[in-house]
């Protein structure tokens, strides 16, 4: 014979129990936002980083601040469009902060972007020194129209969404990426000794 | 204005799209979602002052602990500010002497404002008839006065001077 004592104390309550169930469905749904977005925040990170630890350390405190507004995630309209532009803020501020250092370009990691095959080692090294010229000329744009130059390079994103991640509208997007295209030409016809 | 397409863009622009279509097309490291989950797991979730007690499901308002904590807050501060206004308003209890307010007078609530009333006994009262002396303690009448005292009773100024130079006794 045995008597069972429940006392108050040893109940769990329902509004806890639906509590942890409602934590580990936001733990599940950060949890598959990472595995859905963690790729296209790193390129959009590395493309202004253009180094592959900043980036992924950009990426990776870009869902730390998720998991801190994570209650407000059912709120979200456009989760993908949403962490770009957290992803992008940070890079924005980091490639800010990491101007007082002097800037070296990495190279290596050009070597690593491009496509391995068809091409021989000096094919190879002939198109990193052309992208790291490329991209020299790019930096020296404005701010304005080489973020929207970038930007656009992301297939995956319209120009309303460009528009959604920078603040902006979409004919400034336009307008901006009609004046970064006119400069860059401008800047590619120079010959180099002129610059 | 018009965005120019890309048929209308000479070919070095191009290529150097190309260059940024290459470099957003990256491929990410292998193991990058894991490690950034791993990161959020062992990231704490809440800070630590609101761990201790379960995260509100609605905001801090929600927390049932908080909210009685916030309730306490208001009921010490109401208190408090009563009674520091009661003790300011009431006297000391352990006062021994009680102030007493002044008297007033028989003739009223008006003082006298320290003014000093002269009384007009000098010349001492006019007799209308002269008083029979009944008593011999009876004090004579005072003798009439010389005919050119009465330029100088017409002088309220003289009057006064002598007020001042004779005191009464």
């Amino acid at each position: 014979m045995s008597a069972s004592l429940t006392l108050p104390w040893m109940e769990i309550a329902p509004s806890a129990v639906h509590h942890d169930t409602r934590q580990h469905a936001k733990d599940d749904a950060l949890a598959a936002l990472v595995e859905q977005y963690a790729s296209t925040l790193y390129r959009v990170a590395f493309s202004v980083l253009r180094n592959a630890a900043d980036a992924e350390d950009a990426v990776q405190e870009a869902f730390l601040r998720v998991l801190r507004h994570r209650d407000s995630l059912d709120e979200v309209r456009d989760q993908r469009v949403w962490l770009v532009r957290i992803v992008w803020n940070i890079v924005l501020d980091r490639k800010r902060r990491a101007k007082t250092r002097p800037e070296t370009d990495d190279v290596s990691e050009l070597a690593r972007v491009l496509p391995a095959t068809g091409l021989t080692a000096e094919d190879r090294a002939a198109a990193v020194q052309h992208h790291a010229h490329v991209l020299s000329l790019i930096d020296t744009l404005p701010a304005k129209e080489r973020e929207v130059l970038v930007l656009s390079a992301f297939e995956e994103l319209s120009s309303v969404e460009i528009a959604s991640i920078l603040g902006i509208t979409e004919s400034s997007v336009r307008s901006r990426l009609f004046r970064a295209r006119n400069l860059m030409a401008e800047l590619l016809e120079r010959p180099r000794s002129a610059r | 204005m018009t965005t120019p397409r890309w048929n209308d863009l000479p070919d070095r622009v191009r290529n150097a799209e190309e260059t940024l279509r290459l470099m957003v097309t990256a491929p990410a490291p292998q193991g990058l979602a894991e490690r950034v989950q791993a990161r959020l797991d062992a990231a704490p979730r809440r800070p630590f002052w609101m761990s201790w007690n379960g995260p509100g499901l609605n905001g801090w308002m929600f927390n049932p602990v908080l909210r009685g904590c916030a309730a306490a807050a208001i009921v010490m501060v109401v208190a408090g500010g009563g009674w520091s206004i009661y003790a300011r308003v009431q006297p000391p209890s352990s006062a021994n002497n009680m102030p007493v307010p002044a008297r007033i007078g028989p003739n009223g609530g008006f003082s006298n404002a320290g003014a000093m009333r002269t009384p007009s006994t000098l010349n001492g009262p006019v007799l209308a008839h002269p008083a029979i002396p009944a008593q011999e303690n009876v004090v004579a009448p005072m003798a009439s006065p010389k005919p050119g005292a009465l330029t100088t009773r017409s002088k309220p100024a003289t009057h006064k001077k002598q007020a001042a130079a004779n005191p009464v006794r």
